[in-house]
């Protein structure tokens, strides 16, 4: 019966365009950070050149946003793997009031579309007092970044046969050595796998951050307003491959950490 | 002598189940006891309730004389053989046998020792370096028991531990597990829901039902004087005669129990009990044979090599009238 | 002989023993943190947005009063603001129907006939455009539907300009060039959600057991009515849950309509001038409330269809 599991011929090209019609528009990216005009996008480039790795390397408005942008998504992620793996804990242990709103509280942030979540933070920040600074940002950042690894850890809990930790417990283990030799370990990569996609959603978020940063730009931001008004084009081609790469490596990396499992990382953006 | 393990009049309900209900229990020190009973009859709660995974709804339960009431797993000197064997999937067995130790502080060097030592107990020296992904079920179960025996506990529970293994290992693992519990004197605490692996190993037994214990005794009692009908029914497959024909085998009228195998085929005129056989069932030792008398279907276990009567024919049903058990209950 | 009870050694066996004696204790503690957060400031701030919307603008001061009204509510039904809320919701409505579209072959073939390397190829070729950089993303439309761009030059090439140009001249969607349109806007949005559709599609595709296929074909359907009688309303909570992202994304979204597009405004953008440079936030507020009501319902609707099995 090998025959049945072939794919109709338009379905195989169906499938591969849609991939591709994925893929190209980023290799273009790719491109264009080599092209030698830099007022309008020609297609075909005129010349090639590699030059604007020089001159973004050289621009000293790139790397304040570079390093304030890597600051928050480690501080957000770090934040977000606390409260994502407590909330996590507590789904995986017991049915109680409340659990399903709760479910639906965590995935809220990215489920109302960033706008909103946006303006209600900068409204609530102003009330509270709190100037826009860094922390608002990165608070900001953490809220929606807490359901994805609440996603990869609460999958992972489910895997794991409830009774290891009994075990543990059994052996004479207190609930914090319980943690530490055995939860721990066992959710580990799934925690790390969700931390490396919340960092790569923290990295390139631009929506939320418009509205809970203050003078201080983020590399989207600064991306943004190099779209707005461009200046060398192809340094923000240039940019934008940085921008790529940083997210590009830690998803892969959850890729890798979580293949195999059910619960492949990415499912739940 | 304090008991082992005590329980007066616990119960666990779970909203409106009472998975154990009232029950009434003592354990001797030193002794094979096992808990046997069909599932959802309460005997894995009540294991759970001396490991301390369950608390008690109402009433004591004490190890060794002393409340546990107030005492959460980890501190209870018990240890638990899980019926999945829970090994921790990320540890080596010789990590695994001494987690309890390592918790407890004891030094590697020592914790490496006891482990290797309590792995030659169960016959896995040399497996310490794998992963329990690399074992066979059985090496499990014998991790799994390795690493409750290495806290020598004072008492060892175990939650159908031979459940997951085939017929012939779990037959090997009967005899070991019996012979294990002689040597080192310390109370087993069995949970099971195969009669048989119930009646070999135990040396007094209890049979659950409804949250509740029918019957508390050594397999001997249980098997031969049931006391209930669930229990004649549950352990082997004693036959139970209503009062009216017990009266009219010339014993008080009670419910009573009689076992196939006391139980003999004659010429049917003159026997006290006849009928026509309506079954004939092969079981390798012997045949079970289903005769209709009447009202009551009653089986006689007629020995490999003797000859059978075919099926339809009356027959007479002989036997002595010591092996007829009076129950207490219908 | 040992003891039956074992010592308490340290603070660690103390909480322990707390946890273990009162459960909701280590809920309560596990949880209140995570809720602090969400349930309280994020809750409290989306409450304290619903609250602006109620509130007025003084005309003539363009101070906010703060006393209950409806008045913000109806300006919402002016024609100009109305308008918006249209298009936008059209805008979502057939981003989401085109991903749909597109994203079934995909799903499909990844869930039924990808195995082994190909199956690893899928996956991280859906996954890759899912997580990598929204704005990089956004900005390679700007360079592929710029005038000057791949798209015309293509067109041009194969001889095909003409049909850019008649799309272009329609009217509503067209406009200057495909960056300047909303067709150009439209195909930005299909691209950047698709994934947010194909990865729940596919989870729910992977759901159906092979044997109800052949349990199909078996009682005599033909491959097109198993496709339809079977695979499909299977398809279907995936398709929802997917539905949720790419129709709450675009509803939200006032980046890309700022970046490709004419400029009509949609409810994300309108939402960002009013509170910011209009200085109007109950209008704003307002204007924020629609979607958060349309994706109460949008939820509420998906999580009985049974949609969230399929996140």
């Amino acid at each position: 019966m090998r025959s049945e599991n072939r794919a109709p011929k338009s379905l195989t090209l169906a499938a591969i365009g849609g991939l591709l019609f994925l893929h190209l528009p980023i290799a273009l990216i790719f491109l264009y950070a080599f092209t030698t005009e830099e007022r309008t996008y020609q297609f075909p480039p005129p010349g090639l050149t590699l030059k604007w790795f020089a001159v973004a390397w050289n621009r000293a408005d790139i790397w304040p946003p570079l390093y304030l942008s890597l600051r928050v998504a480690a501080v957000a992620t770090l934040m977000a793997l606390v409260l994502g793996t407590l909330c996590a804990a507590a789904m995986a242990r017991a049915r109680f009031f409340g659990r399903d709103q709760l479910s639906l509280l965590i995935i809220l942030p990215i489920a109302l579309p960033g706008v909103i979540t946006g303006m209600s933070l900068r409204s609530a920040f102003s009330l509270m007092d709190i100037p826009f600074s860094t922390l608002t940002i990165i608070l900001g950042h953490a809220t929606f970044c807490i359901v994805i690894v609440y996603n990869n850890a609460v999958a992972r809990f489910r895997r794991l046969s409830g009774s290891i930790t009994e075990a543990s417990a059994d052996l004479g283990a207190n609930s914090f050595q319980t943690f530490r030799y055995i939860l721990l370990p066992n959710l580990g990569s799934a925690l790390l796998a969700g931390a490396m996609l919340a960092f790569a959603l923290s990295f390139d978020e631009v929506i939320v951050t418009t509205f809970t940063a203050g003078q201080q730009s983020t590399l989207p931001i600064w991306m943004l307003q190099e779209l707005v008004r461009p200046r060398q084009r192809p340094v923000t081609n240039v940019v934008a491959i940085v921008v790529f790469a940083t997210t590009f490596i830690p998803i892969l990396i959850a890729y890798y950490l979580t293949r195999g499992g059910s619960e492949t990382a990415g499912g739940g953006k | 002598m304090t008991a082992a393990v005590e329980f007066q009049t616990v119960s666990r309900h779970f909203g409106p189940v009472r998975a154990v209900d009232e029950v009434n229990l003592s354990v001797a020190e030193g002794t094979f006891f096992a808990m046997l009973g069909p599932s959802g009859s309460g005997k894995t709660t009540c294991l759970r309730l001396i490991s301390g995974f369950e608390k008690p709804t109402h009433g004591a339960i004490r190890i060794f004389g002393q409340d546990v009431s107030n005492t959460p797993p980890n501190r209870r000197n018990v240890n638990t053989v899980f019926q999945d064997y829970a090994l921790f999937p990320h540890l080596n067995v010789r990590e695994n046998v001494g987690y309890g130790l390592m918790v407890k502080g004891v030094g590697r060097a020592t914790r490496n020792a006891k482990a290797d030592e309590m792995l030659a107990l169960v016959k896995l020296d040399g497996f310490g370096e794998r992963k329990p992904g690399q074992l066979s079920g059985g090496q499990r179960q014998r991790v799994a028991l390795a690493r409750a025996l290495v806290n020598e506990p004072r008492v060892l529970l175990l939650d159908e531990p031979l459940g997951a293994l085939d017929l012939k290992l779990r037959e090997a693992m009967q005899d070991e597990l019996k012979a294990l519990q002689k040597r080192l004197g310390i109370t087993f605490v069995f949970v099971t829901h195969d009669q048989g692996e119930a009646l070999s190993m135990a040396d007094r037994l209890a049979v659950f039902n409804h949250g509740k214990i029918a019957q508390i005794g050594t397999p001997e009692e249980i098997y031969s004087r049931p006391r209930t009908h669930f229990v004649a029914d549950f352990v082997g497959s004693s036959n139970v005669l209503p009062p009216d024909l017990v009266q009219r085998l010339g014993a008080p009228p009670t419910w009573a129990s009689l076992r196939p195998e006391a139980l003999r085929l004659t010429a049917a005129q003159g026997a006290v009990l006849s009928g026509a056989i309506i079954g004939l069932r092969y079981l390798g030792a012997g045949t079970r044979v289903t005769v209709a008398v009447a009202g009551a279907e009653i089986g006689v276990l007629v020995p490999s090599g003797a000859q059978l009567p075919e099926a339809g024919a009356e027959v007479g049903i002989a036997f002595d009238l010591a092996d007829l058990h009076p129950m207490e209950e219908a | 002989m040992k003891s039956a009870l074992l010592p308490e050694r340290g603070p660690g066996d103390r909480l322990t023993a707390i946890f273990w004696r009162r459960p909701r204790v280590l809920l309560a503690v596990l949880i209140a943190p995570p809720l602090l957060w969400l349930g309280v400031v994020y809750i409290g701030s989306l409450a304290a947005l619903l609250l602006q919307s109620f509130y007025s603008i003084d005309e003539f001061s363009g101070l906010v009063v703060r006393e209950f009204t409806l008045k913000t509510y109806g300006e919402l039904l002016r024609p100009a603001n109305f308008d918006i809320i249209r298009r936008t919701l059209l805008m979502s409505a057939s981003v989401t129907l085109a991903s749909a579209v597109v994203a079934f072959p995909i799903a499909y073939y990844a869930a039924r006939y990808a195995t082994g390397r190909w199956k690893a190829v899928f996956y991280l070729g859906i996954m890759l455009p899912l997580w990598s950089s929204y704005l990089v993303k956004v900005y390679a439309w700007k360079l592929i539907l710029a005038k000057e761009g791949i798209v015309t030059w293509v067109a041009d090439s194969v001889g095909l300009g003409f049909l850019l140009d008649a799309a272009l001249a329609l009217p509503g969607v067209g406009g200057n060039s495909l960056s300047t349109s909303f067709l150009g806007t439209f195909l930005v949005f299909v691209y950047v959600w698709l994934p947010y559709m194909i990865l729940p599609m596919q989870a729910a595709l992977e759901r159906v057991p092979k044997s109800l296929l052949e349990a199909s074909a078996d009682l005599g359907a033909s491959s097109a009515q198993t496709f339809r009688t079977v695979i499909l309303p299977l398809a279907m909570p995936g398709v929802i849950a997917g539905s949720i992202f790419t129709f709450s994304l675009t509803m939200g979204d006032y980046i890309i309509p700022q970046i490709v597009g004419t400029s009509a405004r949609f409810i994300g953008l309108a939402v960002y001038q009013l509170q910011g440079t209009a200085g109007n936030l109950p209008l704003a507020a307002a204007f924020a409330v629609v979607p958060i009501i349309i994706m109460l319902i949008y939820l509420s609707l998906a999580k009985r269809a049974g949609a969230f099995d399929a996140l």
